[in-house]
């Protein structure tokens, strides 16, 4: 099986790990912190910026996060940190799930549909999850364009409208509400997690680290963009709105004339979020089958069972949508930064090879 | 082991055939969100009036046109519903008809003046609440209800709405004649540091008579056809009128809100003067007298602004820069002064004393009614959030203002 | 295996026993030396006026020694080759191919006086061209052959042949470029072509199934062309072309998908109009794809997507039709597909008579009478012709419509985007003889981007696409 190229991983960085975060985390952080949103989202994109270096620096080692592991604390103990990271995956895919299902519910249907609507999206995700983690490398060459015309799209139907102003006075929601709006979006930054799991499925070059932090800032730097455009253009009602992205550019006056050609533009970016949906998944799976055996019919195994769990916990949390937010986003927020900030830094301390450590 | 092996390896095509069995009988047999067209009613205005119990909801609700291209084009039927909210209209409105009422494609919402009077935002919460409405319609406020005004027969259209969002098209922005309000802009005003807004109010007039009609004949509203099915649309009013009255719309005047409320009107002078602050006019006009005739001038670029300085006490400057032609003159002119598109020295200097005199009129007319027009409350908020809790209460009452006009003719 | 006896008439019983068919005909003639020989040939494939003068004629008067060397002197025939074996010897008859035997032969001699009934070379239908060469191949190998030649006067062309299909032992030529192809693909393809255990191979297409990596996929994974322009130009950028005996449908290994996005005439117009065309093909593939499922999608599910005033058409349109508007799509589309596949099968006398009845039933009458809706109709006449602007990909890009129509009405618009997102996963992860479907897109190739959905003009397609790992990588040197 071919592995990830370094230009892909850069991609994924730039355009795709950044869609995640123009659904309902816009929302969250004007709730929290009203104008002074964009300080949360750059210091959350700095510090995950630092832990996807800390991430890639482990990759150069070019071995999976399980091999690594189990040179340092041996194969039993290796595998359980690899389940409790494929949990962790589980878990934070919850969020990126609940809002894709709320945003096909209110976006692509007129009524509010049954929310078995959303259940194909676990066909996919199911089939996804079964083939190497490293067969997406090339997906990301073609979603990259995608995912710069969908943004680009939206951004110059909507920049015209933001008034920027909005977001002064700076600093008037404080420092709880600042703080508060970086804890409590941290549940969005699990960029990190998602590299240590693609360690050893791409070929390290010198300089990636580096290269992939810039990228990776790159891509924040079009969300904060994103953030202030959004609040320029509904300033104090933004809290109220959930899944800007693909609203914000409907005031464009040419919009009247032409029909909501913005659809186009978000449906790129909703097509971008499909597979961003199903990552932490495939992550979950690829750790699994890293530890135990990368076997054809464990990986499908595995992978139907995942998807049927995650569906059925879809389900069951349908009329609970926003408590589970509030558990995930607000109470359950430390756990992010365990897995996605403290674990690539541990990494670091992992034995390079056993042959190396034989002196 | 040989089986299993061959099990999962037949087992995609199985999958697959599965799949496409389920994906066709999900397709002859769906409900997930259908939609069906025949049983929608395409709401393209709702009308808004408060009652003792609540609110009356008028839904202009369009019709489709016919295959055939020779019969009329738009129509609409009016259906009427009542409740405590105007989500218990909207559901009043569903049990009376049987359809159900889609709100995407409302493109104006209509609010009575006397609703307006009392407290906007409980009339309008409800459309930037709900999901499936978008907020970038037009808002707007009638005089008398926005029942009797959705009702009436448009002279230049097939259907009120349509006649009505005529008014806020982008040429009619342009002119500086109409101040066209959008729900969403109209909400940031509200839960702004201003709590000051603005729509635009409409009025009718009947069309001249002997005039002819600019239009086709529009479908009485007592007519009972409903979109996509026959039957009689509950609460259509209207009884045996032999021909209604056709009426001219207008929105030539701007209701100003504070706090939700209507508390003045601008008359179409100041609205125009709102319009030059704003910078909104690119092909507006206005008249003003050369050597004592009547001329018109047009104003072809224009700039506006008002801002705000705080020191001891609040200094407002409201400027306006305008780039004008002359357009018409009142009186013959001879050959040689119909080319002339530059303005004389005496109409510029009245030109410019009549953009000040209107500029500190609608500035006094905005004090009284304490509606921070300009949101110079919000600038300051912005600005100094200090200054702005000392000030925010007394700075339309206590600023002092200053006013720069400059108009400039072009050669 | 058993050879030639000498003696002239158990050598004929043994071939005879081999052949027993009744058009394997057997001449005897004695020559001037009172030495008999025997010339055995299939009747229907041989002929026999060639047959008379090169070989019989000559021999009336032979008074040599009875090796088959001294005979073959005397032979006027250009092709004569000499076996020993009644299995070759009996392959050669049946090949169209005489075998002539004497009284104390050592070898029978085998004569190339084959008779071959092919058609006149002509234009292609399945691609036509405005401005280019209008030869097409034909069913022959060897003038199939001989056109390839024609083309590309390099003495490394190498065409080698091979017989596949234990019953037709078809002739199947594999050509290429030596130090051009990268021998792992020529190796690769010969591999499998070597593999290949079926009956009968009536048509190139036949080989297809054996040489795809994953054989139930829709996708293609071998590109086929009937120009020899074309062949010789994929040859030439390092690929593996394949000619089967007995189709006009030539093979072309690696495949990449947008090969068939570009046409010959790409290559003979103004680079602006050649990348302009290209653009436009792919829009009309687009829309002919997704058109259909979006209409139904926004039907059924998202009002939204339409303006207002075409929603109201819309409405008023499909006001009396008695049917959904998923299972209306449904039905103007297979009807669409029946009127296709009748207009390619019908007699050409009844073709126009039918084509107007389709035309007016389902245009006019079927409209008038409530049962089919005219937006339906307009937008799949728009999808059906826009499939064809990409008539290479016509077989999958019609059931790809299907699916989107299906998913449409079922699931809505996010089933359109469920579904591209499936078959996109499919494409990236598609190769042909190791090179990536999608290349060179993905991976991205910036290089290979000049020639794919834009074209650069000739002067900037200097080296040859890399995805196909070309040995010798230049292709153009600077003027």
């Amino acid at each position: 099986m071919h592995k990830i190229s370094t230009r892909q991983i850069y991609f994924f960085l730039a355009a795709i790990a950044p869609v995640g975060k123009i659904m309902l985390m816009p929302t969250q952080l004007a709730f929290f912190s009203k104008n002074d949103l964009l300080f949360p989202a750059v210091m959350n994109y700095f510090l995950q910026a630092g832990a996807v270096f800390l991430a890639l620096l482990f990759a150069s080692k070019n071995r999976t996060f399980y091999d690594a592991l189990a040179d340092t604390v041996g194969k039993a103990a290796a595998k359980i940190i690899v389940c409790l990271l494929a949990l962790f995956f589980l878990y934070a895919s919850i969020l990126p799930l609940l809002e894709q299902k709320l945003y096909v519910q209110k976006t692509l249907y007129d009524t509010l549909p049954s929310p078995v609507t959303f259940f194909p999206f676990f066909l996919l995700s199911a089939y996804l999850c079964a083939k190497p983690i490293a067969s997406l490398g090339r997906l990301w060459d073609i979603l990259l364009p995608v995912s710069v015309v969908g943004y680009a799209g939206i951004m110059a139907l909507s920049v015209s409208n933001a008034d920027f102003g909005a977001l002064m006075p700076v600093g008037i929601s404080g420092a709880e509400g600042i703080f508060g709006g970086f804890a409590y979006s941290l549940s969005w930054f699990f960029d990190s997690a998602l590299i240590l799991a693609l360690a050893g499925k791409f070929e390290y070059r010198k300089g990636m680290a580096w290269k992939g932090m810039l990228f990776y800032l790159a891509g924040g730097a079009a969300i904060v963009f994103f953030l202030a455009v959004f609040y320029g253009v509904y300033s104090d009602i933004a809290l109220q709105q959930t899944f800007a992205f693909s609203e914000i550019s409907k005031y464009f006056s040419g919009i009247t004339v032409l029909g909501r050609i913005d659809y186009f533009f978000s449906f790129a970016l909703v097509f971008v979020i499909l597979f961003y949906g199903s990552l932490p998944l495939h992550a979950g799976v690829e750790c699994v089958c890293n530890a135990f055996g990368d076997k054809r019919y464990l990986r499908i195994v595995l992978s139907v069972v995942v998807n049927v769990g995650l569906l059925v916990c879809v389900y069951l949390l349908n009329f609970k949508l926003y408590v589970t937010l509030q558990t995930v986003t607000k109470m359950l927020f430390w756990i992010f930064p365990v897995f996605c900030v403290l674990l690539p830094a541990l990494c670091l301390l992992l034995k390079r090879r056993k042959h190396e450590t034989a002196a | 082991m040989k089986q299993p092996r061959k099990f999962l390896k037949s087992l995609p095509m199985k999958l697959y055939i599965l799949l496409a069995a389920i994906l066709t009988i999900v397709f002859f047999s769906n409900d997930f969100g259908l939609v069906d067209i025949q049983k929608t009613a395409v709401i393209l205005a709702a009308g808004v009036d408060r009652t003792e119990n609540g609110f009356h909801l008028t839904a202009q609700i369009g019709k489709p046109k016919g295959s055939d291209r020779s019969s009329c084009g738009t129509a609409s039927v009016d259906v009427e519903g009542d409740g405590e909210t105007i989500s218990d209209c909207i559901t009043e409105i569903y049990s009376k008809t049987g359809w159900v009422p889609k709100l995407i494609f409302c493109d104006l919402v209509l609010v009575g003046e006397d609703t307006a009077k009392e407290e906007v935002m409980g009339a309008l919460g409800y459309f930037l609440r709900t999901e499936y409405m978008p907020d970038s319609c037009s808002v707007a406020v009638c005089k008398g209800t926005a029942r009797d005004m959705l009702k009436s027969v448009s002279a230049i259209e097939d259907t009120t709405s349509a006649a009505l969002g005529k008014l806020f098209s982008d040429a009619a922005k342009k002119s500086g004649k109409v101040m066209k309000q959008s729900l969403k802009k109209f909400a940031v005003d509200y839960y702004g540091a201003s709590e000051s807004s603005y729509l635009p109010y409409i009025t009718s007039e009947p069309q001249d008579c002997g005039g002819e009609s600019g239009g086709s004949e529009g479908p009485s509203s007592s007519n009972g056809g409903a979109a996509g099915s026959t039957g009689s649309a509950g609460g259509a009013g209207g009884g045996e009128e032999s021909k209604p009255d056709k009426k001219i719309f207008k929105a030539e005047q701007t209701a100003l809100f504070s706090k939700g409320k209507m508390t003045a009107l601008l008359d179409s002078d100041q609205t125009f003067t709102f319009s030059l602050l704003k910078g909104n006019v690119e092909a507006g006009s206005f008249a003003v007298e050369d050597h004592g005739e009547p001329v018109t001038v047009s104003v072809l670029k224009n700039k506006g602004g008002a801002d705000l300085k705080v020191e001891n006490k609040p200094q407002v400057t409201l400027s306006v820069s305008v780039k004008v032609l002359l357009f018409d003159r009142g009186v013959p002119s001879p050959v040689e002064d119909l080319a002339k598109k530059e303005l004389s020295k005496d109409a510029v200097e009245k030109s410019k004393q009549l953009l000040q005199e209107q500029i500190t009129k609608l500035w006094n007319t905005c004090v009284e009614a304490d509606c921070d027009l300009f949101h110079l409350t919000r600038s300051l908020y912005r600005s100094s959030p200090k200054k702005y809790a000392e000030w925010k209460e007394l700075l339309l009452s206590t600023a002092d203002l200053t006013v720069k006009a400059t108009v400039e003719s072009m050669q | 295996m058993k050879t030639i006896s000498g003696k002239l008439e158990q050598d004929i019983a043994e071939l005879k026993k081999m052949l027993p068919a009744e058009d394997i005909l057997t001449f005897s003639f004695v020559s001037g030396e009172k030495l008999p020989f025997t010339v055995i040939f299939a009747d229907p494939v041989t002929d026999k006026e060639l047959l008379g003068e090169q070989v019989i004629r000559p021999l009336l008067h032979y008074a040599g020694k009875p090796s088959a060397k001294e005979v073959g002197k005397n032979i006027t025939a250009p092709e004569l080759r000499s076996e020993k074996t009644f299995d070759k010897l009996s392959a050669e008859i049946l090949a169209g191919n005489p075998v002539l035997l004497w009284e104390g032969a050592d070898e029978g001699l085998i004569v190339g006086t084959k008779k071959v009934f092919v058609r006149a070379i002509a234009e292609p239908p399945t691609d036509v061209t405005i401005k280019g060469p209008r030869e097409g191949f034909i069913e022959d190998i060897k003038i199939n052959s001989s056109l390839v030649r024609r083309r590309l006067k390099n003495p490394n062309l190498r065409i080698e042949m091979m017989q596949v299909g234990k019953q037709s032992e078809t002739y199947v030529a594999v050509c290429f470029l030596e130090g051009i192809t990268p021998q792992e693909t020529v190796d690769a393809v010969k591999e499998k072509l070597q593999a290949i255990q079926i009956d009968v191979v009536a048509d190139s297409s036949y080989l297809v199934h054996f040489l795809k990596d994953r054989k139930y996929s829709l996708m293609k994974q071998v590109g086929s062309t009937e120009k020899p322009d074309i062949f010789c130009a994929k040859i030439a950028e390092g690929r593996v072309g394949i000619l089967v005996d007995g189709s006009p449908i030539a093979l072309t290994v690696p495949y990449l998908l947008v090969e068939d996005f570009q046409a010959c005439e790409d290559y003979y117009v103004p680079a602006a109009r050649a990348t302009f065309t290209r653009l436009l093909r792919i829009f009309a593939l687009l829309v002919a794809i997704y058109l259909p499922a979006f209409y139904i999608a926004a039907q059924l599910f998202k009002l939204q997507l339409f303006p207002i005033k075409l929603l109201q058409t819309i409405s008023g349109s499909i006001r009396e039709i008695p049917l959904s508007p998923s299972l209306e799509m449904l039905l103007v589309l297979l009807v669409l597909e029946v009127l296709n596949e009748a207009s390619i099968r019908m007699p050409k006398y009844v073709g126009m008579a039918l084509s107007v009845v389709g035309a007016l039933v389902l245009g006019e009458t079927a409209v008038s009478a409530g049962f089919v809706s005219t937006p339906a109709i307009i937008i799949i006449a728009f999808s059906g012709i826009g499939l064809y602007a990409v008539p290479n990909l016509i077989e999958q890009t019609s059931v790809v419509r299907l699916a989107m129509l299906l998913a449409a009405g079922s699931v809505g618009t996010y089933g359109i985007l469920l579904l591209t997102a499936f078959l996109l996963f499919k494409l990236v992860t598609a190769e042909s003889f190791g090179a990536p479907l999608l290349s060179p897109f993905s991976p991205v190739i910036p290089h290979d981007m000049r020639d794919s959905l834009v074209k650069y003009n000739m002067g900037s397609l200097k080296t040859r696409p890399k995805t196909l790992k070309s040995k010798n990588k230049r292709r153009m040197k600077d003027a």
